[in-house]
């Protein structure tokens, strides 16, 4: 398969749309009408090769890969509604990374914008910086905010981490903003760090693993006391395996709460005290 | 042909197309996953009239569960997938479910999915959690212990059903050691299972009856009764008890090393332990594609 190295020439003056850019699309295009492709770039199209030195060279994966090398921080919606293949970032991505995708991958090693993951149905992203605000939540307008796949973030989060989530994995190594895991509907939000304020505020369903802090919850959620272990296991191993503060978690076992009851929530907070 | 002085029949077991599934209960500890083991595989010795055969494949340790309990591996046969589907759903729903402490995972990484937890998952009334782990979608649902924790669905494959041995002895002892040293040596053969009690079944059967009502009867040509009475019987006048081992595998070779182990156990007691004959159950070839011939299987051992 082949790998398309995008190498940033410069930082581009205004915000550059990449929708439309993904990797078995452009794989199936030629070198040159690759770098034809054209890109909002404020209100106009240019052509990728305004941005970007463009190799094409055969590498062993079985999926085609876009690399993108360079600061891109300007660049919004890298991998939006990606179907297959994988992207690496060699630096820092812009909003929307991995929104709306479907299946693949997607590497970032440095940070990544707002909305990072947002409406996210499948696939895999990982960012080895942080990410912004409201990452894997919905976008404004829309009813559900992740709905499959994994997003692992091995630094910080912002706020309205996970709004309206509806299924899917989504784990934070390091700290999350205020009113994370907000209007939760299901799936499992794992935060390794500390919290911002109203965490799990709204919360109908779903999991959010707490590795080191104890939440400072309204009320509207209870203890309850059965025992998990049986599910925590299976649980434990799957978060365990991201590392860092997760490492070792199976062999205690959480207290679990559970609400917001205020919404008639049963979701599910679990902590260490 | 002789080994050690046992005649082995020239002749071979035949067998037939099943679908299978291998589930995995889980509990507080192996005596409560084996009380839920046991009475799933309840009623299950042979799809005539139990609708599946069901066994205890094996116990496993912590490290081979998924949960990190102690559990017991169960396979479970039927002649359709739509049956199989049927009786996984009733037995684990009251033997499994009803059971302390139990979970229950599926045993089989691939194949087509049939439900598990997928409607059990209702006695939850409204109060079951779905959780999404990996690839695998599990149930919680409340129960007065805790949570009775399901995997949703489990994986059917296709797989082989029947494989037989008949053991012709000189006298009950000797038939009952016998078979009781082939079960024992079959049960370290992984993906299969002897469905009868203690893996032995006496009443070895023949298709129809002389009553249009019954679809099998009794197998009188090995009946030691019959002997003298019948001229299709297949026993001399020194054989006075004859036992069948039936083997269900998930694939040919996994019945054919379950067959070969017993018939080893057998033989290396040698003829004075009292067996004289090993036979095999078959339909002259004309039903069941799976052909597992004695002397083959003999052969191998030498």
């Amino acid at each position: 398969m082949i790998e398309i190295v995008f190498t940033l020439k410069s930082p581009p003056p205004l915000r550059v749309d990449m929708r439309g850019i993904a990797p078995l699309s452009v794989a199936a295009a030629n070198p040159e009408a690759i770098a034809q492709l054209t890109v909002w770039h404020g209100n106009e199209r240019v052509a990728l090769a305004e941005f970007f030195a463009i190799k094409v060279r055969e590498r062993r994966e079985t999926a085609p890969t876009l690399r993108l090398v360079g600061d891109l921080a300007r660049f919004d919606r890298v991998g939006w509604a990606m179907d297959g293949g994988r992207i690496e970032i060699d630096g820092d991505a812009g909003d929307y990374l991995g929104a709306l995708m479907t299946t693949g991958e997607i590497h970032c090693s440095g940070d990544a914008g707002m909305f990072a993951a947002c409406e996210m149905a499948g696939g895999r992203i990982l960012v080895e910086g942080s990410v912004g605000d409201f990452a894997a939540a919905t976008q404004p307008g829309s009813m559900d905010g992740m709905r499959g796949g994994a997003l692992v973030v091995r630094g910080n989060a912002g706020e309205r981490l996970g709004d309206r989530m509806r299924r899917g994995l989504l784990a934070v190594l390091g700290n999350a903003g205020d009113f994370a895991a907000p209007r939760l509907v299901a799936g499992t939000i794992a935060i390794g760090g500390s919290l911002g304020a109203h965490p799990a505020f709204g919360m109908r369903r779903g999991t959010l693993l707490l590795a080191q802090v104890q939440p400072q919850l309204t009320s509207t959620f209870v203890a309850s006391v059965h025992d998990i272990s049986v599910y925590w296991h299976l649980l434990a191993r799957q978060v365990s395996a991201f590392g860092g503060p997760f490492e070792g978690l199976g062999a205690r076992l959480p207290r679990r709460l559970v609400g917001d009851l205020a919404v008639e929530g049963r979701g599910e907070v679990l902590c260490f005290s | 042909m002789l080994v050690n002085g046992i005649a082995i029949d020239d002749t071979f077991a035949e067998a037939f197309p099943m679908k299978a599934t291998r589930l995995i209960i889980t509990a507080h500890d192996a005596t409560w996953a084996s009380h839920a083991a046991v009475s799933m595989t309840g009623f299950a010795t042979s799809v005539i009239a139990c609708g599946c055969e069901a066994g205890i494949e094996a116990d496993l340790d912590r490290e081979q569960t998924p949960d990190g309990r102690p559990g017991v591996s169960v396979l479970m046969f039927a002649v359709s997938g739509k049956e199989l589907a049927k009786q996984v759903e009733r037995r684990v729903g009251q033997c499994v479910l009803t059971c302390p402490t139990t979970a229950v995972f599926a045993g089989l990484d691939e194949g087509e999915p049939i439900a598990l937890g997928k409607n059990l998952r209702f006695f939850g009334d409204g109060w079951q959690i779905s959780k999404q782990i990996g690839d695998a979608r599990y149930w919680r649902v409340p129960v007065m212990d805790g949570e009775f924790v399901c995997q949703e669905t489990t994986s059917v494959v296709k797989a082989v059903g029947g494989g037989n041995l008949l053991l012709l002895a000189h006298d009950v002892d000797a038939a009952l050691g016998a078979a009781a040293a082939a079960v024992a040596a079959m049960r370290h053969v992984p993906n299969v299972i002897m469905p009868f009690p203690g893996g032995v079944v006496r009443s070895g059967s023949k298709v129809g009856s002389k009553y249009s009502a019954l679809p099998a009867s009794t197998n009188d040509a090995y009946c030691p009764a019959l002997t003298s009475v019948i001229a299709s019987s297949a026993l001399t006048p020194e054989i006075r008890a004859v036992l069948e081992i039936v083997i269900d595998g998930l694939t040919e070779s996994d019945v054919s090393a379950a067959m070969w182990a017993g018939m080893n156990a057998v033989t290396q007691r040698g003829v004075e332990a009292g067996v004289a004959r090993i036979s095999a159950g078959n339909y002259g070839g004309k039903l069941g594609p799976y052909h597992f011939h004695l002397r083959e299987l003999a052969g191998a051992q030498a």
